[in-house]
């Protein structure tokens, strides 16, 4: 499945009624703990993911400078995380969420997220995947032809960073989590939060 | 058997004989034989019955000396093994009889059911030739390549294209079912008679690939149908190589699925779909509303 | 769509609370002499669930991972990646293992917490990028036996061989290790009991008994 995923704000909602498409709520959310630093130093930040397109799994990433590990785990994992979490630290758990309807048109899934973290809202994400293809070379000019049909110039023609080296790869659902970050990452930076 | 036929029925006349003679003597003397001489009378009928029995006892033994004693043990076959296990309970000989029995019923009316429905279609692919000398010739059609042979044809189209690769399988005793990958776009599988192409499903790279189910993808719910549309294009009993062969360079052309536009409208998507018939002749990329 | 969308941490607790997720683990222990392990096996296979086709066997490799919690008087927390070696492309288990509950004597068998968690196979680099160290680590070699919810494990233990042959793997010891357990939410003390009475009945071939580890 071939994903883009833009974060623009947007307004006008009621455009949403596509003909032979069909919604229901999803939801995504993140938190992220930093770890303090340890014998080795550096800052380590652990990120703890949940996509409800794939309900039973927990995605944890860790960042440690430029090393990135990602995980995937049942949802157990969060009690385990839970008793780290006296290991780790203290301060600046932010939780940040993307809640929105999803709309499914032939063989596209279209998601609309409100981005809110800890109650304040911050933009909007729309996620679009396209499921029948497993590499994103093959169908991103397709996908960005669909979106530009409902987001019109806004859309813009370069790929995301997340995917640039990863284009002839089979893409997996690691993969979507990784952007979605991406995005979660520029949104607290721009508050500020690290 | 005509024999046998005649010793059992003199046996059963010689044992219904000997019957009545026990069930008179059983009676004794009765109203019947009146009031004079009575024991007279019943002695007279005991003799009576006696001889009947002698005379069937007689008829019995010759029966059965003209009966010839069979050549050897009986071929019981693998009713021989009913001896050994005397436990009805522990044989379950009675219940995998009734599934046995169930079974061939229900092969019978499937069959019927089918035979019914497929003859609704007069449209055959296969020729009847009813000229009397080439009956009794087995003709060589499409469908009548042996194992190998076929193996062969399928190993040299998996050489001829680097990105589509062929795998043959025969769950169905000798008719091939080959798996085609096309690079990471698509998967399919196709189910053959000998060299003949008898059903196509088309799925995506990550879909199980099964026979039986359909994709859960619209563009290849479509480009299922167009290859059964395509495989009876192609169709010519008399060359199944070049028919494959020209099938193959069709289906190869898919490869670029997802990212060719469409050579009539410029654009991928039409309806949310993209461009998935191949013209059979140029190979170009049209959307199925936009085909010439 | 009308109903509120809950989140996954929603899910979690509820589900917590609701006392369906098993996160204890109720078991015994004991251990044979290899030159009785067959007696032991032929039993086993008697009393267990059936299997057709022989025991199942297991070939697993396991690391123990701890990771500070604070400063001294504080436990560290133990962590165990276990990986099937005969099953590469099976996802790797992380367990977390509490302290066994100081009992009550009459408690039949020791009961700690335990979380078994699949996850993917990056998890060893993530565990020891977030600052858990190896403390230890084994080969684990043997049969599994099934019955009911119970699980019996037969299994020898090998010493990690530095140079990766599989055959010149060297053992422990000279016994398998023998191990009855069932995972279990918490507050079914009832499933110790039937851990008890299968224990007896492999009563004189190996002893099982809590073993108290402090000592």
């Amino acid at each position: 499945m071939g994903t883009g995923s833009l974060g623009r704000t947007w307004p006008a909602k009621n455009k949403w009624q596509i003909p032979g498409g069909y919604e229901n709520g999803e939801n995504i959310n993140s938190q992220s703990l930093p770890i303090p630093n340890q014998k080795n130093g550096g800052q380590r930040t652990v990120h703890v993911l949940h996509n409800s397109e794939q309900p039973a799994s927990v995605f944890a990433i860790l960042e440690y400078g430029n090393k990135v590990v990602p995980l995937i785990a049942d949802r157990l994992f969060d009690l385990v995380i839970l008793k780290m979490t006296n290991v780790c630290t203290d301060k600046k758990q932010t939780k940040i969420e993307c809640k929105g309807p999803r709309f499914e048109l032939v063989d596209f899934c279209i998601k609309l997220g409100s981005v809110t973290m800890t109650q304040n809202f911050k933009g909007v994400l729309v996620e679009i995947e396209y499921r029948p293809s497993v590499v994103p070379a093959n169908c991103w000019e397709l996908i960005r032809e669909f979106v530009q049909g409902f987001l019109g110039s806004a859309v813009s023609s370069q790929i995301p960073q997340y995917l640039q080296n990863r284009m002839n790869e089979i893409y997996q659902p690691m993969d979507t989590i990784h952007q979605y970050l991406e995005h979660f990452g520029q949104y607290r930076k721009s508050t500020g939060v690290i | 058997m005509e024999q046998l036929q005649i010793s059992l029925s003199a046996l059963k006349v010689l044992r219904s004989s000997v019957g009545q003679v026990f069930y008179s003597l059983a009676n004794g003397i009765r109203a019947e034989h009146g009031e004079d001489n009575k024991e007279n009378k019943y002695l007279l009928e005991l003799q009576e019955l006696l001889t009947t029995v002698g005379t069937n006892l007689r008829d019995v033994e010759q029966a059965v000396n003209s009966l010839n004693p069979p050549p050897g043990p009986f071929n019981l076959g693998n009713t021989a093994y009913l001896g050994q296990e005397t436990t009805q309970d522990r044989q379950a000989l009675y219940g995998t009889l009734v599934n046995v029995y169930k079974w061939t019923d229900k092969a019978h009316e499937y069959s019927n059911a089918a035979h019914q429905i497929l003859s609704q279609n007069s449209l055959k692919r296969s020729s009847m030739n009813s000229n009397r000398a080439k009956r009794n010739r087995i003709q060589t059609g499409a469908h009548n390549f042996s194992p190998p042979q076929v193996d062969q044809v399928m190993a040299s189209f998996d050489r001829l294209y680097s990105d589509m690769s062929i795998s043959i399988t025969r769950p169905f005793t000798s008719n091939a079912v080959i798996h085609v990958t096309l690079g990471h776009v698509l998967k399919a599988i196709i189910a053959f008679k000998g060299l003949m192409m008898e059903r196509v499903v088309v799925k995506s790279y990550n879909e199980q690939l099964d026979l039986w189910s359909e994709s859960r993808y619209k563009v290849f719910q479509r480009v299922t149908d167009h290859a059964h549309a395509t495989m009876l294009h192609f169709y010519n009993p008399n060359f199944p190589e070049l028919t494959l062969k020209s099938f193959f360079a069709w289906f190869h052309s898919f490869i670029s699925l997802f990212s060719d536009s469409c050579k009539r409208c410029g654009l991928y998507l039409h309806s949310a779909l993209p461009p998935t018939w191949r013209d059979p002749k140029s190979l170009d990329p049209y959307h199925f509303e936009c085909k010439p | 769509m009308a109903a509120p969308i809950g989140t996954a941490m929603d899910s979690l607790s509820a589900a917590l609370k609701s006392k369906i997720i098993p996160n204890q683990e109720y078991f015994l222990q004991g251990s044979i002499l290899d030159s009785a392990v067959e007696v032991l096996l032929h039993r086993l296979r008697g009393l267990c669930d059936n299997v057709d086709t022989g025991p199942e066997t297991f070939h697993d490799h396991e690391m123990c991972f701890s990771i500070r919690r604070g400063p001294p008087p504080e436990l560290p927390l133990f962590l165990r990646v276990r990986r099937a070696l005969d099953y590469p492309d099976m996802p790797w288990q992380l367990r977390y293992i509490g302290q066994p509950e100081l009992g009550d004597k009459s408690q039949p068998t020791v009961v700690r917490s335990s979380l078994d968690i699949a996850t993917s196979n990056t998890v060893v680099e993530f565990l020891t990028e977030l600052g858990c160290r190896l403390d230890f680590e084994y080969i684990i070699r043997g049969y599994m036996f099934r019955k009911g919810r119970m699980k019996v494990t037969v299994s020898k233990i090998f010493k990690m061989n530095q140079g990766k042959l599989p055959d010149g793997m060297e053992p422990m010891s000279q016994s398998y290790l023998v191990e009855l357990s069932v995972l279990a939410p918490s507050g079914q003390n009832a499933i110790a009991e039937d851990i008890r009475i299968f224990a007896e009945q492999l009563k004189p071939l190996v002893q099982l008994e809590k073993i108290n580890y402090i000592r």
